[in-house]
């Protein structure tokens, strides 16, 4: 489903990020791991299209970002570390205008309910507007854009970052759900625990460069934050 | 997706405190400069009506006098006020209302309201379309200047981007939102407008399509004028780093439009075409009457040519022997050189007042304002132009009513009868001063370089917010 061959992108002198070779299959939960300025928001920002490569090709579902960047938008959903969103609307209202944004038909009230609670929102909170949500209610409200969106791919950057354990753990059932719903998930964290509780497969990131890939399942939750130690300190 | 935006936007703006604390104050301060205004009309409406029933009254009840005596006691012509004048007193208050016609000599138009104003009157007179030209384009700006830098501050860019959102709906969306909240302010606004306008007897001088016309036209010009600057907001949100640049940028522009190229053209257009002041150019007018144009063809020299030019014609021997009264000649000749004099001197002034008109004009392309400043005072009738009209029509009455005085004297009485009087028969014979006012094609006509001009701005303004929009980056 996600797609990067020699994928690279250069900011003058420095390399941001070089040759990265990846691919995420449906129902894949995909953590990407690296100390700040590895590189993992460079590689959400070149699948989103929010950048253009210097080198090599993202591609989704088969589709170059470059080439197809509103068909590739369709099947993407996007939830950024700080799930910003318009204040003095409501938590359905923000629902509603970003699900009209992304081309979809307007969703019914029952509809908006059911993709918030999916979400995780309370319904009490649903009609509230969204300046007085916390951060892990706003980032509810993010999910259930990328949910409602009918996404076949998600990238989470940073998401458990500021969540309370609560909010960190719902967030790790919902993206297994999701995978097993066949979603494939890019998520860049600094999370190792949640990475080794959601992900299928993690990727440790150092400089720019992908230096580890691993499945979750063969890793304790020791080892994996020994692996990225050793990484970050070699 | 742009009614959708449009939406979004709409329904923020109508949640947002400050839109609704300025947009009400706005709004006020608009309905009581329209209030004021239409009050001021009314009165002004009703006493010029009155002084015109009055100096009629007055020419009618003169008694039996000599006709020369009559054309000398003359009659004040009063200008029409516009109805629109309570939504744009245009330059009014800087010209004169009213003008006294008499023998010999073309009076300058008197009561200029702005030399009765107070001191704090001359900060600025507050009217609907000073609102409109200067305070609804401040809202705009603090409606737009954050459009799109605080979606990139507050991080919404990013998640709207990665929708897949095409940036030109965005800046449409934005602009018809902004325009929609903009449009309840402003409808409300235009309905108070019409409704004061009928209430005072619109229909005075002014027919019901001509007045339609006219508001449509106002509102076509106002709707270019503040629609470029809702574009102008959002393309600069869009190129501006921060919300407090672009509003830095935004506030620099209105400063530019609203303040700095009205006073440099007002100063420019003194410098190019200077006109006398009211002192010198009465001074000239009295010596060119006296003295003749060339100022060597005193009175006494043109008397004794028009002398001999009359005895020719009639192939008489004296003056007496004429069948004419040659005093009512020469009181004609006399008049009719005055006329040309006060043509001379009148239409250098006007030609200049053309000048500086002119050279105003041409700093619009800097400052739409101005353009709009005189597609509104041209449609309300409260320019320079709707003032000149009435003027000329004054004057060319006035040169009727003096021949028919002279003319009387000439052919209804006989040379050295200074006893002769004509009685309130003649007096009835002279008609009423009718106004022939300018009509709406002939405005709109003289206005197409205004609107266009108001068309590029808006033109200009969305291009501008297109391209802005267009390199918008969520990274």
């Amino acid at each position: 489903m996600l797609e990067a061959k020699k994928l690279s992108k250069r900011y003058g002198q420095h390399l941001a990020l070089e040759g990265l070779d990846l691919s995420i299959g449906a129902g894949e939960v995909f953590c990407l791991l690296g100390a700040n300025g590895a590189g993992k928001t460079t590689t959400l920002n070149l699948f989103l299209g929010f950048i253009t490569p210097t080198q090599g090709e993202a591609r989704v579902a088969g589709l170059a970002v470059q080439q197809h960047e509103a068909q590739v938008r369709g099947l993407l959903a996007y939830v950024p570390e700080l799930v910003m969103l318009y204040p003095r609307l409501t938590g359905r209202e923000n629902l509603a205008y970003f699900n009209t944004l992304a081309g979809r038909p307007a969703l019914s009230p029952q509809e908006s309910t059911g993709w918030l609670a999916n979400a995780g929102l309370q319904p009490g909170a649903m009609d509230v507007p969204v300046g007085r949500y916390s951060k892990g209610m706003r980032q509810k409200v993010g999910i259930a854009i990328a949910l409602a969106k009918g996404a076949r791919a998600l990238l989470l950057d940073e998401p458990t970052s500021g969540l309370d354990p609560l909010a960190s753990n719902e967030l790790s059932e919902l993206l297994l759900r999701l995978s097993g719903e066949g979603m494939a998930v890019l998520m860049a964290t600094h999370d190792l625990f949640r990475a080794k509780e959601s992900g299928t497969r993690v990727g440790i990131m150092k400089a720019g460069r992908l230096v580890e890939t691993r499945a979750t399942r063969d890793l304790g939750h020791a080892e994996l934050e020994q692996l990225y130690l050793a990484h970050m300190r070699g | 997706m742009i009614r959708a935006i449009a939406r979004k936007e709409w329904m923020e703006l109508s949640r947002d405190g400050r839109f609704r604390v300025a947009g009400a104050l706005v709004f006020l301060l608009a309905l009581v400069g329209i209030a004021v205004g239409a009050l001021h009309v009314r009165d002004s409406r009703a006493e010029r009506e009155a002084g015109a029933r009055l100096t009629r009254q007055h020419w009618l009840e003169q008694g039996e006098k000599n006709p020369h005596s009559a054309a000398h006691y003359g009659v004040w012509a009063f200008k029409p006020e516009s109805v629109l004048a309570a939504f744009d007193r245009g330059v009014e208050p800087y010209l004169g209302v009213a003008v006294y016609l008499e023998a010999h000599k073309r009076n300058a138009t008197q009561y200029r309201p702005a030399a009765d104003a107070t001191a704090a009157a001359r900060f600025g007179e507050l009217t609907g379309a000073g609102v409109l030209q200067l305070l609804v384009p401040l809202l705009i700006i603090l409606l737009t200047y954050s459009a799109f830098t605080a979606e990139r501050e507050q991080g919404t860019l990013r998640l709207l981007l990665s929708t897949g959102v095409r940036r030109h709906q965005l800046v449409l969306g934005k602009a018809l939102g902004i325009g929609l909240a903009l449009a309840a302010l402003l409808v409300p606004l235009f309905v108070v407008v019409v409704v004061l306008v009928v209430g005072l007897g619109g229909g005075a001088g002014v027919s019901p399509g001509e007045l339609l016309g006219r508001l449509s036209g106002l509102s076509l010009g106002y709707g270019l004028y503040l629609a470029g600057f809702v574009f102008l907001g959002l393309a600069v949100s869009a190129w501006a780093r921060t919300s407090r640049g672009a509003l830095v940028a935004l506030l620099g522009v209105w400063m530019v439009n609203a303040l700095l190229v009205p006073r440099l053209a007002v100063d420019a257009a003194r410098a190019w075409a200077p006109v006398p002041t009211a002192q010198d150019f009465a001074r000239q007018l009295a010596e060119d009457y006296e003295k003749g144009l060339s100022g060597h063809d005193p009175v006494d020299q043109r008397q004794a040519a028009l002398e001999r030019e009359t005895l020719a014609r009639y192939g008489a021997a004296s003056l007496e022997a004429l069948p004419v009264n040659f005093r009512g000649i020469a009181l004609q000749a006399g008049e009719e050189y005055s006329n040309r004099v006060g043509a001379q001197r009148f239409g250098e002034l006007e030609a200049r007042y053309g000048e500086q008109e002119r050279l105003h004009r041409f700093f619009a392309p800097l400052s739409p304002m101005l353009a709009l400043r005189h597609l509104s005072a041209s449609l309300a009738r409260t320019d320079l132009s709707a003032h000149l009209r009435f003027t000329r029509q004054a004057e060319q009455y006035r040169q009727g009513l003096v021949k028919q005085m002279n003319d009387t004297i000439t052919f209804r009485s006989k040379y050295g009868d200074a006893d002769y009087k004509a009685d309130a028969s003649l007096w009835r014979e002279v008609p009423e001063l009718s106004l022939d006012e300018e009509r709406l094609p002939e405005a709109l006509g003289a206005q197409v370089p205004g609107l266009l001009l108001l068309g590029f701005w808006l033109a200009w303004t969305t291009f501008f917010a297109l391209r802005a929009c267009a390199r918008l980056s969520a990274v």
